[in-house]
């Protein structure tokens, strides 16, 4: 058999034991052990407990169960109530402002924390009933914060930025950096969109009633305050990273703990609430690393196979594409594989 | 024999409820590791230990966690087809495909056995300046992968009286 045939039915095998349900970790984690011992014999036996010691090893991921926690903290914290609240009184008197605060809001959650998770919780559990309640659209909002919370891993820090970097072993801080301004883009055209769909169809996005939005122009400015929380917690962290002072996974450290004083002075922190928070993180955190730990045992097959090789042999040698086309494609193939968390 | 298969699914949910429930605040643990190290960086003489003791810790705490997760359901999966079954469809199939994790975590465990005992035997040392000795580490590390074992039968129990339409305690 020859190595291309090999990785073929590996991948193959993969697809179908997805699609029976079962759980990712598990579905690719089999296929990989059964390829291991099938092609190496008792050699290929250890192959999955190795990429354990190999998961233990690799230092950043340690950022992963950390902004995941931060993540729910902040939301927990009542800074992105505040923050809400600040969004809420300026873009309210605009039509569809409240929309275009909602995206402020999912910005300030991004520059904040480095996975989407976080700004999806705190999206749906914040802004969403405030929205509905006063008339916006449906489809419009859950869309407004959807695709508001995928800026979470594009601006900077960046969990999956974190992964590829290791993956494709590129410095994590200028991915952060090149991160940024499309990250800044895609809000920015999210925005205009809001701002010309509401202005022909103003009923998805009705501006604040009068009464709602009188209030005196100190309170307005007193408002602003609820932002110097978010700049502080995205300076100890990201800041504090790209001048080089604290290293990456440090720095995670610092925004989880910075999240964690946060929701204490506040006094939101109660027994139940740390509670709940740490045990979602928990189950989030493993749910990653389990799929991580058997993709890495899928990767060392594959690796041992020469699989890249013949993979990049059959893309650039036998089809011929350059480089813009593999990337258009792989763009096409994200569209192909649905999941749902 | 039902009775038996109840007192099991039982016991192993409820252990791995506990050890799931402590598990969970090494979260804390591992953020006053790091905090300490970026103090003692800025501060103080840089601390040996304090990346590799993160680094156990992350692993006891996914390791271990991993179980309770599982009760959970926080596990992913592709639900292009699962997502659209009926509940005892769902759970006719994962009796089934519940073996294809078994076997893996079969196989995770077998490498850990291995693995630690080589650690024993030769007192295997980490490549580092602190070199703390691996064995520790590696028991537990395999000692959760029995633990997710035990769970992943329980698992396999439940789907079998779900999908008979019955539950199991």
């Amino acid at each position: 058999m020859s190595y291309e045939f090999i990785a073929l039915t590996m991948f193959a095998s993969m697809m179908v034991m997805l699609l029976t349900g079962q759980r990712v970790f598990g579905a690719i984690g089999f296929v990989a052990v059964v390829s291991a011992l099938l092609l190496w014999g008792d050699g290929g036996s250890e192959i999955a407990f190795s990429a354990a010691m190999k998961v233990m090893k690799w230092y950043p991921l340690l950022t992963l169960p950390l902004f995941i926690f931060m993540g729910y903290m902040l939301s927990e914290s009542g800074i992105a109530d505040d923050l809400y609240r600040m969004f809420h009184v300026w873009m309210g008197p605009l039509k569809g402002g409240l929309a275009i605060g909602t995206m402020g809001l999912m910005i300030a959650v991004s520059a904040m924390n480095g996975l989407s998770v976080a700004g999806m919780a705190i999206g749906a559990s914040i802004a969403l009933p405030e929205l509905l309640r006063r008339g916006y659209d449906k489809i419009m909002v859950t869309g407004v914060i959807q695709a508001g919370s995928s800026l979470g891993i594009l601006v900077p820090p960046s969990v999956v930025l974190v992964l590829y970097g290791m993956i494709a072993r590129q410095p994590i801080g200028q991915l952060w950096i090149a991160g940024a301004l499309p990250g800044l883009l895609m809000a920015t055209l999210f925005i205009i969109y809001i701002v010309v769909r509401c202005r022909f169809q103003p009923h998805l996005g009705p501006p604040l009633p009068e009464e709602e939005r009188r209030m005196d122009w100190g309170d307005k400015l007193l408002l602003l305050r609820a932002g110097i929380v978010p700049l502080f917690i995205f300076f100890s962290m990201t800041g504090l990273f790209l001048m080089g002072i604290t290293s990456l996974v440090e720095s995670s450290a610092v925004g989880a703990t910075a999240s964690l004083v946060t929701a204490l002075v506040k006094g939101r922190l109660s027994a139940k609430v740390l509670q709940e928070t740490v045990r979602k993180t928990l189950g989030v955190s493993c749910m990653f690393m389990w799929t991580i730990l058997a993709a890495l045992c899928f990767g060392a097959v594959f690796d041992g196979l020469g699989a890249v090789k013949a993979i990049e042999n059959f893309f650039v040698g036998n089809l011929g594409l350059g480089p813009w086309s593999i990337l258009i494609l792989m763009q096409i193939s994200i569209w192909l594989v649905p999941s749902r968390h | 024999m039902i009775k038996a298969i109840c007192a099991y699914v039982r016991f192993v949910d409820g252990l791995n409820r506990f050890v799931g429930k402590v598990t969970m605040y090494l979260i804390f643990v591992m953020m006053g590791i790091l905090f300490y190290s970026s103090v003692s960086k800025t501060f103080f003489t840089p601390a040996l230990w304090t990346l590799e003791m993160a680094q156990f810790t992350m692993t006891a705490y996914y390791l271990l966690g991993g179980a309770y997760s599982m009760q959970m359901g926080s596990h992913v999966r592709m639900d292009l087809l699962y997502g659209r079954w009926t509940p005892r469809r769902q759970a006719w199939m994962d009796a089934f495909t519940v073996f294809f994790l078994l076997f893996y975590l079969g196989v995770l465990l077998y490498g850990g056995f291995s693995s630690t005992e080589y650690a024993l035997r030769y007192g295997e040392r980490s490549f580092s300046s602190w070199a703390p000795p691996m064995a520790p580490i590696k028991i537990i590390m395999t000692f959760a992968v029995f633990l997710m074992l035990l769970q992943a039968v329980s698992t396999l129990f439940k789907n079998i009286a779900q999908a008979q339409g019955k539950t199991l305690s």
